[in-house]
């Protein structure tokens, strides 16, 4: 193990501009950012290393990244040339796909799947060549605050392990201890929250497994998502696949208020999954070689709490900045987009001599103006609608779309326009009648438009 | 050809093989604890926190009051945000400690 640097050395005190309470992707973005405009910035990390407690999907959006880093140096796994949603009733599946030609072309629709815990050391070891002073194996218990209230530092599980600068960026990710004890967040819901576990696989006895199994050459790779009761079964979340150069990552996702009352554990829901006969053909030979274990913000735009305080901002999962609505799971650019801001929002305060929150406050207002609040209350209403309709959209439709292709297909000695229009009577009969359709395309007319 | 398409086997690793793969630093003693255990015993039937658990951390006891093998815990933070009570205590292992991910 490599030892961690002392945070209590006494000459650290007084000696930064920022603190960054966490060394993961909006921690570090923030902190390259911050450091090129000349700041003194230290991140502090409870990891052995930047991402050693690090867990996602997953497919990282990099279009902001893109402007802060050399992309073509990071550890990249592949670039996602397939988008496939999937429904699963137990036994069926009725897919959609796209590989669009463009995606094999740079700068591949800025979508790359990563492994974490190479990929945040990475991110944070730019950080440091910017400048950033990075503490590892150090945990961040509290906010120190003067007698004014305004956050003036923070303390630590080392020994004297308080550290005072003028601005703390809150950078911890979803399950935000600091951001709630500091009554800066209230602690989300349970039923804004997901629980999610993931496998990684690799396939030793199976020569090119990964490239046969999802029809891919070179650096190609696809992300899977799936829904319905074939998925997590009447929970309201999903599964996913995603390759890596080498792995295959597996794993599910669902609100933890239906975790702990209609869904059996976890870990036996994952293997159900994994067990689906659209799935099992993909991840069969599979060897686990890591189980991991995260939760998700979900709360979308009604659960962010104030982003800017006297002294402080909150950044990325730790401001509940997730877009997790069923067809798209992305914290990545949002976490990314926010540590952004943010940094050139300190900046810009301690360029003024300030540290309140009213200097702080281009951080929420170029938020607000960019994709990432935008995403967030655009489909916010179809995460509350999506669960009012749950069990229409994630059993009862997958379930009269799958028997409905089945029918439409059908090879009997029937005319196939008798085949359309029974498949046309069972999602009808499903979805309540031509009036229940129009109904149904009023309330998701946006998801469209 | 068969009636029913064989679906392929797939062997799932038991919890304790899962558990395995991921490189631990035991802290020494536990980070998770409850608040008031006579909660868990007298006004909480749910063990929610047993419940939501990917990791087998919490167990059932004979006096409602739950075992925690905090050993096996992931550190994902689900069984903070399931108890209805909020009697769950979680700190972060210190200076590190618990679980070290390769991949994530
Ligand atoms: C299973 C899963 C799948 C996902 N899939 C996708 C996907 O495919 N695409 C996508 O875009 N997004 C995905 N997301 C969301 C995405 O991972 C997050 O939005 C993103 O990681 C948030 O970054 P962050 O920097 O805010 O937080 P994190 O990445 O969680 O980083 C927080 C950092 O702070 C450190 N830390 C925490 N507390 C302290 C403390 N007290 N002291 C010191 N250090 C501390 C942590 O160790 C960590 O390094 C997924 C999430 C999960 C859980
Ligand atoms: S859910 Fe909460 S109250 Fe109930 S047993 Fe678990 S910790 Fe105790
Ligand atoms: S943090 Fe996660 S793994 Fe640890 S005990 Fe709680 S639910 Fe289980």
């Amino acid at each position: 193990m490599t030892e961690p640097t002392e945070t209590t050395d006494p000459n650290y005190d007084g000696a930064f501009d920022a603190i960054v309470v966490g060394a993961g992707l909006a921690g570090s973005a923030a902190a390259i950012t911050m450091a090129r405009e000349g700041l003194d910035v230290i991140a502090i990390e409870r990891g052995s290393s930047p991402g050693a407690k690090n867990v996602f999907g997953g497919v990282l959006y990099t279009p902001t990244l893109r402007e802060l880093v050399d992309v073509d140096d990071a550890p990249l796994e592949r670039y996602v040339a397939e988008k496939r949603f999937s429904m699963l009733t137990p036994e069926d599946e009725t897919a959609v796909s796209m590989r669009p030609g463009a995606w094999h072309e740079e700068p591949h629709n800025d979508s790359y799947t990563v492994l974490r815990g190479e990929f945040d050391e990475w991110l944070a070891e730019q950080a440091v060549e910017d400048g950033t002073v990075l503490v590892t194996e150090t945990t961040v218990t509290d906010l120190l605050r003067d007698e004014r209230g305004t956050i003036v530092g923070v303390d630590t599980d080392r020994p004297n392990g308080e550290l005072r600068a003028p601005i703390v960026v809150l950078a911890e990710g979803a399950n935000s201890l600091v951001t709630e004890r500091a009554d800066l967040k209230e602690t989300a819901d349970r039923s804004d929250v997901a629980v999610a576990v993931k496998e990684v696989l690799e396939f030793p006895d199976t020569e090119g497994a990964i490239e046969q199994r999802f029809r891919l050459t070179d650096e190609a790779g696809v992300s899977y998502h799936y829904f319905g009761e074939g998925a997590v079964g009447d929970a309201f979340g999903g599964g996913f696949l995603y390759t890596n150069e080498d792995t295959v990552s597996v794993g599910i996702a669902y609100r933890i208020s239906d975790a702990v009352d209609r869904q059996p554990k976890p870990e036996e829901t994952l293997n159900a999954f994994k067990s689906h006969p659209a799935v099992a053909p993909l991840v069969r030979n599979g060897r686990t070689v890591e189980y991991t274990a995260k939760t998700i913000p979900e709360g979308g735009p009604d659960a962010i709490p104030d982003l800017v305080h006297d002294g402080a901002v909150v950044v990325g999962d730790a401001a509940g900045l997730v877009l997790n609505n069923g067809v798209h799971l992305e914290g990545t650019n949002m976490a990314i987009e926010s540590g952004y801001h943010a940094g050139r929002a300190v900046a810009e305060a301690i360029e003024a001599g300030r540290v309140d929150a009213a200097a702080l406050s281009s951080y929420p207002e170029h938020l607000e103006g960019s994709f990432v609040v935008r995403n967030l209350e655009r489909y916010g209403w179809l995460m509350e609608r999506a669960i009012e309709d749950r069990d229409l959209l994630f059993a009862d439709l997958p379930r009269a779309i799958a028997d409905a292709g089945e029918e439409y297909f059908r090879i009997d000695r029937d005319p196939k326009a008798v085949h359309a229009e029974n498949a046309k009577e069972r999602v009808l009969e499903t979805v309540g009648g031509w009036t229940g359709a129009a109904k149904l395309a009023w309330r998701y007319r946006k998801v469209v438009s | 050809m068969s009636a029913q398409p064989s679906v392929p086997d797939v062997d799932n690793a038991t919890l304790e093989d899962r558990l395995y793969t991921v490189k631990y630093e035991d802290p020494g003693d536990s980070h998770l604890d409850v608040k008031v255990p006579g909660f868990c015993a007298e006004r909480c039937d749910t063990d929610d926190c047993i419940d939501v658990c990917p990791a087998g951390v919490w167990q059932q006891t004979d006096d409602g009051v739950p075992q925690i093998a905090y050993e096996n815990c992931l550190e994902c933070g689900s069984c903070r945000f399931a108890c209805p009570l909020n009697n769950v205590v979680w700190e972060y292992p210190e200076n590190g400690a618990g679980v070290t991910y390769r991949h994530g």
